[in-house]
C-alpha cells in the first residue's frame, strides 16, 4: 500500500481550518494536490492528509498584476486556459506541453509543482526566469518571489501556497524554454528558460535559468551581464551562450555526466536566445 | 471508510482505507480492465477517466476520487446500452493494435480522452495523447493508426 501510515484523509472547506490541521499535527500531516508525489512518496511519517479541492483555488485569471493561477489548478486546466495562449509568446503551454503525458498533467496541481521543488523540474525553470512570485498562507496572506521559496525552505513550514502569479509584461518582452530529456515526455537531463525585455532593440532586462543542473534552476547572472544594454545577434547570442558554459555549475548524476550538461548549458541558452530573438524581431515588424 | 464513487454510470458505496489507491479499490471489486503495470506513473496500464480526463490510477488515492465518476475500460462498450464496442475499441479490433493487450484499456482510455477534447487529431497529437501508455510489443504504428481511423468513425457518427 502506498503510505501505510496514513490515518485520515480530509477535505477543510476552509483555508484556516486546513491551515490549523497542518499547524497541530506538524510533520505528520501534509497539504494533497493531484497528490502524484505523496502517493508515490510511502513516506511512514504520514498520517494526514489535507485536500485543498474544497477551497475553490482552481482558476486561471487575468488580473491586472498578470496572470493569476489557482494552488489547486491542474497543469491540464492551465494548458487549456485561454489567457496563456498570447502570454509571452505561448511560452508556458509549450513547456507545460512537455511535462510528463496528459495523465499526469491530468492530476498535477499548480501549488504541489512548485512546492515538490524538484531539482529537474520544467515548471520551476520557466517560473523563476519569468519572476512569478506565489501567494503564501500561514494565518497571514503574503506574496513572495518564486525563487525566495527555494532560497528558505522554512517559508513553507508550515504555510499553504494558494496562488501563483505570473507577472504582466509590456510589449518588447519574449520568453523561451528549452529542455533536453530522452524523449520529449522524459524527465529533464537539463533545461534552460530566458525571459528578455528591451528598449529600442537593447536588452534592458535579462533574466536565464538553467535547472536539472542537477540542481534546482538558478539564474545565471553572469550570463545576463554579458547582454544587458546590447543588442541580440548572433555575437552577443554566441557570448553569453559561451558564458553559460564557463560559469554554470554542473554535476555528473545518473541522468548525464556534468561535461554533458555543460554543453547542454551552451546549445540551451544558446536556442533560448535565438528562439526570443525571432519573437522580438517578429513584433518589432 | 466509506466512499462513494460512480463507477461506468453506476454509483456505488464502497469500503476502502485512507492509503487505498483507486488502482487497487477497482481492481478488488472487480475492474480488471485496470490493469497494474509499475505503480509509479510511468507505464499507463492502469489509466482510468477520472470526470472525463485519463488519469492514472495507481497515483490517485481512492479518498481523493471520493464522489466523482470514473470510467473504465470495461465502460466504453455499450455505454448506450447496445452492447456495441467504442469506436476506439472497434477500431484496435479492425486494425490489429493489439498483442499482448496488457496496454489495451490504458490506451484506449487514454484515446478516449484525446478524442472527446480533440476530434482530429494529428499523428504526432495522437502521440502525445497516448505518450503516457507504454506498449512492449507493437511498436505503436498499429495503435497510431486505428486512433486515427476511431477519429473519423467518431467525425462520421457526430455529423449523421
Ligand atoms: C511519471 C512522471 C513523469 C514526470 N514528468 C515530469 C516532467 O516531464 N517535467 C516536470 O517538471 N515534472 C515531471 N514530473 C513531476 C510532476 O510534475 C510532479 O510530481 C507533480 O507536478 C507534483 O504535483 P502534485 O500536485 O501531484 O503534488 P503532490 O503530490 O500533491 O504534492 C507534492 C508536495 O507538495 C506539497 N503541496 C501540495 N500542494 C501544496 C500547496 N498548495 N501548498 C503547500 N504545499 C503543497 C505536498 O504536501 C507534497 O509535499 C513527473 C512525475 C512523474 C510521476
Ligand atoms: S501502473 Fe499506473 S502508470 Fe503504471
Ligand atoms: S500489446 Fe503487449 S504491451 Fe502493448
Amino acid at each position: 500500500m502506498a503510505l501505510s501510515n496514513l490515518r485520515e484523509y480530509v477535505r477543510p472547506d476552509g483555508l484556516d481550518m486546513a491551515l490549523s490541521l497542518v499547524k497541530e499535527k506538524g510533520r505528520s500531516a501534509r497539504v494533497i494536490g493531484g497528490g502524484i508525489d505523496l502517493v508515490r512518496s510511502s513516506s511512514p511519517d504520514i498520517e494526514t492528509l489535507v485536500d485543498l479541492s474544497q477551497l475553490s483555488l482552481s482558476y486561471v485569471r487575468q488580473t491586472d498584476k498578470g496572470i493569476a493561477i489557482g494552488a489547486t489548478t491542474t497543469l491540464t486546466e492551465i494548458v487549456e486556459a485561454p489567457v496563456l495562449n498570447n502570454y509571452l509568446q505561448g511560452v508556458v503551454v509549450e513547456m507545460l506541453r512537455q511535462v510528463g503525458a496528459p495523465s499526469l498533467r491530468n492530476l498535477a496541481s499548480m501549488g504541489g509543482t512548485l512546492a515538490s521543488a524538484h531539482p529537474w523540474s520544467d515548471v520551476i525553470t520557466l517560473f523563476v526566469a519569468l519572476g512569478a512570485q506565489v501567494t503564501l498562507y500561514n494565518g497571514v496572506t503574503r506574496m513572495v518571489p518564486l525563487s525566495d521559496l527555494y532560497a528558505s525552505r522554512a517559508l513553507l513550514s508550515p504555510a499553504i501556497i494558494t496562488e501563483a502569479l505570473l507577472p504582466a509584461y509590456a510589449h518588447g518582452t519574449a520568453a523561451a524554454f528549452m529542455k533536453f530529456s530522452r524523449t520529449k515526455f522524459d524527465i529533464a537531463i537539463l533545461n534552460c528558460a530566458c525571459l528578455i525585455s528591451t528598449q529600442n532593440g537593447d536588452c534592458e532586462s535579462v533574466r536565464l535559468t538553467a535547472g536539472g543542473t542537477p540542481q534546482l534552476a538558478a539564474l545565471l547572472p553572469e550570463v545576463a551581464e554579458v547582454l544587458l544594454g546590447r543588442k541580440l545577434s548572433q555575437t552577443s547570442i554566441g557570448q553569453a551562450a559561451e558564458m553559460a558554459r564557463e560559469t554554470t555549475l554542473v554535476r555528473n548524476d545518473l541522468r548525464a555526466s556534468g561535461n554533458y550538461r555543460r554543453e547542454l548549458v551552451y546549445a540551451g541558452v544558446k536556442r533560448c536566445l535565438t528562439c526570443v530573438s525571432t519573437h522580438l524581431s517578429g513584433a518589432s515588424q | 471508510m466509506r466512499i462513494c464513487l460512480t463507477v461506468n454510470g453506476k454509483k456505488q458505496e464502497l469500503d476502502s482505507t485512507p492509503g487505498d489507491t483507486l488502482l487497487h479499490l477497482l481492481r478488488r471489486i472487480g475492474y480488471k480492465g485496470v490493469k497494474k503495470g509499475c505503480e509509479s506513473g510511468d507505464c499507463g496500464a492502469c489509466a482510468v477517466l477520472l470526470d472525463g480526463r485519463v488519469v492514472n490510477s495507481c497515483l490517485v488515492l481512492a479518498a481523493k476520487a471520493d464522489g466523482h465518476c470514473v470510467t473504465t475500460v470495461e465502460g466504453l462498450a455499450g455505454q448506450e446500452k447496445t452492447g456495441e464496442l467504442h469506436p476506439v475499441q472497434e477500431a484496435f479490433l479492425e486494425q490489429g493494435a493489439v498483442q499482448c493487450g496488457y496496454c489495451s484499456p490504458g490506451m484506449m482510455i487514454a484515446a478516449v480522452d484525446l478524442l472527446a477534447h480533440n476530434p482530429n487529431p494529428t499523428d504526432q497529437e495522437i502521440k502525445e495523447g497516448i505518450s503516457g501508455n507504454l506498449c512492449r510489443c507493437t511498436g505503436y504504428v498499429k495503435q497510431i493508426e486505428a486512433i486515427r481511423i476511431a477519429a473519423k468513425k467518431m467525425r462520421k457518427s457526430a455529423d449523421v
